[in-house]
């Protein structure tokens, strides 16, 4: 995907250009609204990762342009502020999803893969990784064309370690985007564990591979092997 | 004023009986010159109340006068008369000696001043009502503009951004007033303003570098060649960065409960908000085993901010299903006074006094920030609700007391 990354703090946003290139996507980078408007106007981008405290303005200034130029693409905010208006404003004028810093960069693929499955109305509908076959629109799975029943939780992390393969995956990350935020972790690490494993002895029943690779008890690394 | 009558008593007293004596040594002074002149007792008419007793003697007898007071008994109203008397006794030609002695009654006389007195009293007593009534309405209409001023200031909202809207007076005390009153606000306006956006600036400004540190491990994380050693230093330092984080929001909550941010209210229930958090927790219960009682009797209507309400019962229940133990329970009690949540528990390692301090450590778990029950104390407390812990046998109870009216804190 063509990504453009609006971030003023430097360093994080080489950070992010250097995690999301690792991940296959061009990613371009503006530090200010200023550059994002005019890189925005030139160029056409599946997703913007946008950080709305600008030095120059408000992020939100930059979703309105986009939008009144009838500009296509995603949108997600960063956002410092966990304020609960800007995150209202930020959805109601068009923005599709939003991340409070600091987040996990795991998180960020997923939301950003997910804003992508939503906007491309063009038959993407579905995820096919090796003899998985996932059906977004009414969240089915099949191994080898047979259907597999899982458990909400297992579904979600199912797309999760998708939309993260080959990288590793903490288990904090994946706690956060199965819970949110208002959990307790220590308590919530012996979850994940129950979790990956029924998933993966579900996708084993049907002869699927195991893809799921435990690290050492540090997380999770979903691996085309 | 009382003062005043008792002066008037004594001196009216005084009077009379100055009046009183001068009669008696005058009458006195009549009689004794007739004796002198004429060596006999004259004649005289003694009524009641006025009696004269004249004695001649035929011998030497010293001189004396006095005056005094006596109560001569009378059998016809059988009673005490309280009489006036003069005795005077002396010598005229040569040898000869008298002795004169003569009774005036003064009942009439403290009768007249008992009613004087009643009437004085009575004259003080009227006036200083008058006066009070005057002196009050007066005043009630010359203070009228500051209590106007005090009322206007007392609903002074440091929120809002209505400004103080004071009257006009022609009092020019008051308007120095109005006027002191219009800058101290102004001032406490900015400076809360000042503060709400620094602590809320430098808030955010710690999450952006946390967002670099996190991203810079999750990038380190996807490195080749990571060893088991490495991968547990990067662990290390995730752990360190979202405590930090949890941390910066705990402390930028407080922060914004203290300065009234969540200052819109409403009626909410928190018996529905507790059900609903003990569905977030079902999860985690089910995998430490803990059993869940409810008692609940009453909606638990409560008014106040519904996103502080959340926080406040979603801390509670974190604290009681994190300090649980496995196969435990928790069970929550709600009517319409009280909200208990008693749950099974290791037992406390601090002081229990501390519990809700902040900060406070607990040993059993190192994720824990130590912010969450002095969130619940500041929540509860910045609405009048009181909470109380007590511990029994490793069963640890927290109790919410939320409708003050009725109740009183030592009847449990």
């Amino acid at each position: 995907m063509k990504l453009l990354i609006v971030e003023d703090d430097q360093s994080l946003s080489r950070s992010i250009n250097d995690y999301l290139k690792m991940e296959g996507h061009i990613c371009e980078v503006a530090l200010t609204l200023n550059e994002a408007v005019q890189k925005a106007d030139v160029n056409k981008y599946d997703c913007v990762i946008l950080d709305i405290g600008l030095p120059d303005g408000n992020g939100l200034d930059l979703i309105r342009e986009m939008k009144s130029k009838r500009l296509t693409g995603g949108i997600l905010i960063l956002s410092a502020k966990s304020s609960l208006d800007d995150k209202l404003i930020g959805l109601k004028i068009g923005a599709d999803d939003y991340l409070t810093k600091p987040f996990h960069f795991a998180e960020l693929s997923a939301r950003i893969n997910s804003i992508h499955r939503r906007n491309d109305y063009l038959g993407m509908n579905e995820i096919t990784f090796n003899e998985i076959r996932i059906n977004t629109e009414d969240n089915q799975v099949y191994v080898h064309d047979k259907l597999i029943i899982l458990t909400k939780k297992e579904y979600d992390l199912l797309l999760f370690f998708i939309a993260n393969r080959n990288r590793i995956i903490t288990k904090e990350s994946i706690v956060e985007h199965l819970w949110g935020d208002n959990v307790i972790l220590t308590d919530s690490f012996d979850f994940v564990y129950t979790h990956v494993k029924n998933l993966r002895k579900k996708i084993v029943a049907s002869e699927g591979r195991n893809y799921i690779k435990c690290i050492y008890g540090f997380g999770y690394k979903f691996i085309d092997s | 004023m009382f003062a005043g009558a008792v002066l008037l008593y004594l001196t009216i007293k005084k009077v009379i009986y100055r009046q009183i004596d001068e009669s008696l040594i005058t009458e006195k002074t009549i009689i004794e010159d007739q004796i002198r002149q004429t060596d006999t007792i004259p004649d005289f008419e003694g009524t009641f109340g006025h009696q004269i007793e004249v004695k001649l003697l035929n011998y030497h007898i010293d001189k004396v006068q006095s005056i005094k007071d006596t109560d001569i008994y009378d059998s016809k109203s059988d009673s005490f008369i309280p009489f006036r008397y003069i005795f005077s006794s002396g010598n005229y030609v040569g040898k000869k000696g008298f002795i004169i002695t003569i009774f005036q009654i003064i009942s009439e006389k403290n009768e007249l001043l008992q009613d004087i007195e009643v009437y004085m009293f009575s004259l003080f007593f009227s006036l200083l009502l008058i006066s009070i009534l005057i002196n009050y309405l007066i005043a009630r209409r010359l203070w009228r503009p500051f209590y106007d001023s005090v009322k206007i200031a007392g609903r002074f909202d440091i929120q809002s951004d209505k400004p103080l809207d004071l009257p006009e007076t022609d009092i020019k005390e008051f308007d120095q007033l109005n006027r002191v009153f219009d800058n101290m606000t102004s001032k406490m306006r900015n400076d809360y303003l000042n503060l709400k956006e620094f602590s809320e600036n430098a808030s955010h400004e710690i999450q952006t570098p946390l967002a670099v540190i996190r991203s810079k491990t999750d990038l380190l994380m996807q490195q080749k060649n990571l060893n088991k050693d490495s991968l547990s230093l990067i662990q290390s330092i995730n752990e360190s960065t979202t405590k930090l984080f949890k941390l910066n929001q705990g402390l930028l909550l407080i922060s914004k409960i203290e300065n009234q941010v969540f200052h819109e209210k409403k009626m909410v229930s928190l018996k529905q908000i507790t059900i609903k958090g003990l569905e977030n927790y079902k999860e985690i219960m089910q995998l430490k085993r803990i059993k869940v009682e409810m008692d609940v009797s009453d909606e638990a209507l409560v008014e106040m901010n519904e996103v502080l309400a959340e926080i406040m019962i979603s801390n509670l229940l974190s604290n009681a299903v994190r300090f649980n133990i496995d196969g435990g329970f928790i069970r929550c009690h709600i009517d319409k006074t009280f909200l208990i949540m008693t749950n099974a528990g290791l037992p406390l390692t601090i002081n229990p006094d501390d519990l809700f301090k902040r900060f406070h450590k607990s040993s059993n778990n190192p994720q824990s920030v130590g912010l969450g029950l002095s969130i619940v104390k500041e929540i509860a407390e910045s609405y009048g609700m009181k909470i109380f812990y007590s511990c029994h046998n490793d069963v640890h109870e927290i109790k919410l007391w939320y409708h003050l009216k009725g109740n009183l804190p030592w009847a449990f």
